[in-house]
């Protein structure tokens, strides 16, 4: 993923330009320094039940780091491209797993559900450059991910997770959230996974990790203060995975006043047309 | 607006922007990273739509023959965070763009680069780049 950097010039013509845009409109209680800027390490808000409050708008940080580098007791980084990509060994596939990412791969993504315009892996949401919007309300918990219109809803309302196969299986799985301290703790199952049908069915990542539909996910949020957000990502799915394994994935608050923008991915799917599979217009 | 006063205003947004653009396309399907292409034309039309926005160049090959080349950018909202809107380019306005040729040998390509008139490199924020 590229990113934008620079210096701050010209902004006399960035804000003629801005002026024809989606309105920008900074959020409620931004904590702020002394020079004005977004405090991003302030205390992290809480609700008024007393735990934190994850909502807002998030985008994943731009941090790396170097296979292997993760210290102990913490679980290497996730990225876009490759969630195994801090695992020195790998990802621990199962040998017909490794297969369909390789071949997946060597298919040219083809059936990246990303490039389809259709729901995408849990870790492929997480990982999207495009932002997500956390929203909690008393019962449930929306995740609403920018990227291909995901929207996840997280039950709070005490409920059991159902038994595995008992609901059809989903793009987004069923799931179930409960706190655990000051920890966010999101286990979910009824996925898809390869036995949906689809070929876009369970891409973990842009190499197309597998999962299947005996996939129990857990995800751990943790607003570490206003400006950072901590998910850990344990994949348990012992039909894909010989054991189960922790991904760390990272957000940033976005403060600055961009909002959520409608994203209507098929309106000029030019893909489609570029890889033959649709006519030309 | 002059050609130039569209570069200036594009220019601008990009250097001030922090956002990452969105990577939405497998690319090596579309593009052919080992086809890049360097061309110069006059706008033709900018289309802002998802899930990416495309330019269209009218190019004049040596011959003097016209062909009309499309562009694949970033996302409009992954534009529009970076400062472009659907105004930054114009028809009529002169831009180079540096990219990677569709793999189906159209006229199309992912744009890498666009520079103006004035010979200012502006990136364009197109799609994921080639993956490891």
């Amino acid at each position: 993923m590229r990113r934008f950097t620079g210096a701050a010039v010209m902004i006399a013509a960035l804000s003629v330009s801005v002026s024809a845009q989606w309105p920008r409109r900074e959020p409620p209680r931004v904590p702020k320094g002394a020079d004005g800027k977004v405090n991003l390490v302030a205390p992290a808000p809480r609700a008024p039940d007393g735990k934190p409050d994850l909502g807002g708008i998030w985008e994943v940080s731009a941090r790396r780091e170097a296979p292997g580098s993760a210290p102990p007791g913490r679980p290497p980084l996730a990225v876009f491209a490759n969630i195994g990509v801090n695992f020195p060994e790998g990802l621990p596939f199962q040998p017909w797993a490794a297969e369909l990412s390789r071949k997946r791969v060597a298919n040219q993504r083809y059936d990246n559900p990303d490039a389809l315009c259709l729901p995408q892996g849990p870790l492929q949401y997480h990982l999207d450059p495009q932002p997500r919007e956390i929203i909690h309300t008393p019962r449930k918990t929306l995740i609403v991910y920018e990227s291909n219109y995901g929207l996840r809803t997280i039950y709070t309302d005490g409920r059991s997770l159902p038994k595995q196969g008992e609901p059809q299986p989903y793009w987004h799985g069923y799931s179930v959230g409960r706190w655990d301290g000051d920890t966010f703790v999101v286990e979910s199952n009824n996925f898809r996974g390869v036995q949906g049908g689809h070929a876009a069915d369970a891409w973990l990542d842009q190499m197309g990790s597998p999962y299947t539909d005996a996939l129990q996910l857990t995800e751990r949020f943790r607003r570490v203060n206003f400006g950072n957000m901590e998910i850990d990502v344990t994949i348990d799915d012992p039909k894909a995975y010989t054991r189960p394994f922790t991904v760390r994935v990272e957000h940033r608050i976005v403060a600055d006043g961009w909002e959520m923008t409608e994203f209507i991915c098929h309106e000029n799917q030019k893909f489609l047309e570029l890889t033959g599979r649709a006519p030309a217009r | 607006m002059t050609a130039k006063t569209a570069s200036v205003i594009v220019l601008a947004g990009l250097i001030a922007g922090s956002w990452p653009v969105a990577a939405h396309h497998a690319f090596s399907a579309e593009f052919d990273a080992d086809k890049p292409v360097k061309l110069t034309g006059s706008v033709t039309k900018l289309e802002w739509t998802n899930p990416h926005a495309w330019i269209y160049l009218d190019v004049k090959d040596a011959s003097g023959k016209v062909a009309n080349w499309g562009f694949e950018l970033a996302s409009p909202n992954g534009l529009m965070r970076n400062g472009w809107t659907r105004f930054s380019l114009k028809p009529g306005d002169i831009v180079t763009v540096e990219g990677s040729r569709a793999k189906n040998g159209s006229t199309n390509a992912n744009a890498q680069v666009v520079v103006s008139s004035s010979g200012q490199r502006l990136f364009a924020g197109s799609g994921d780049a080639p993956q490891p």
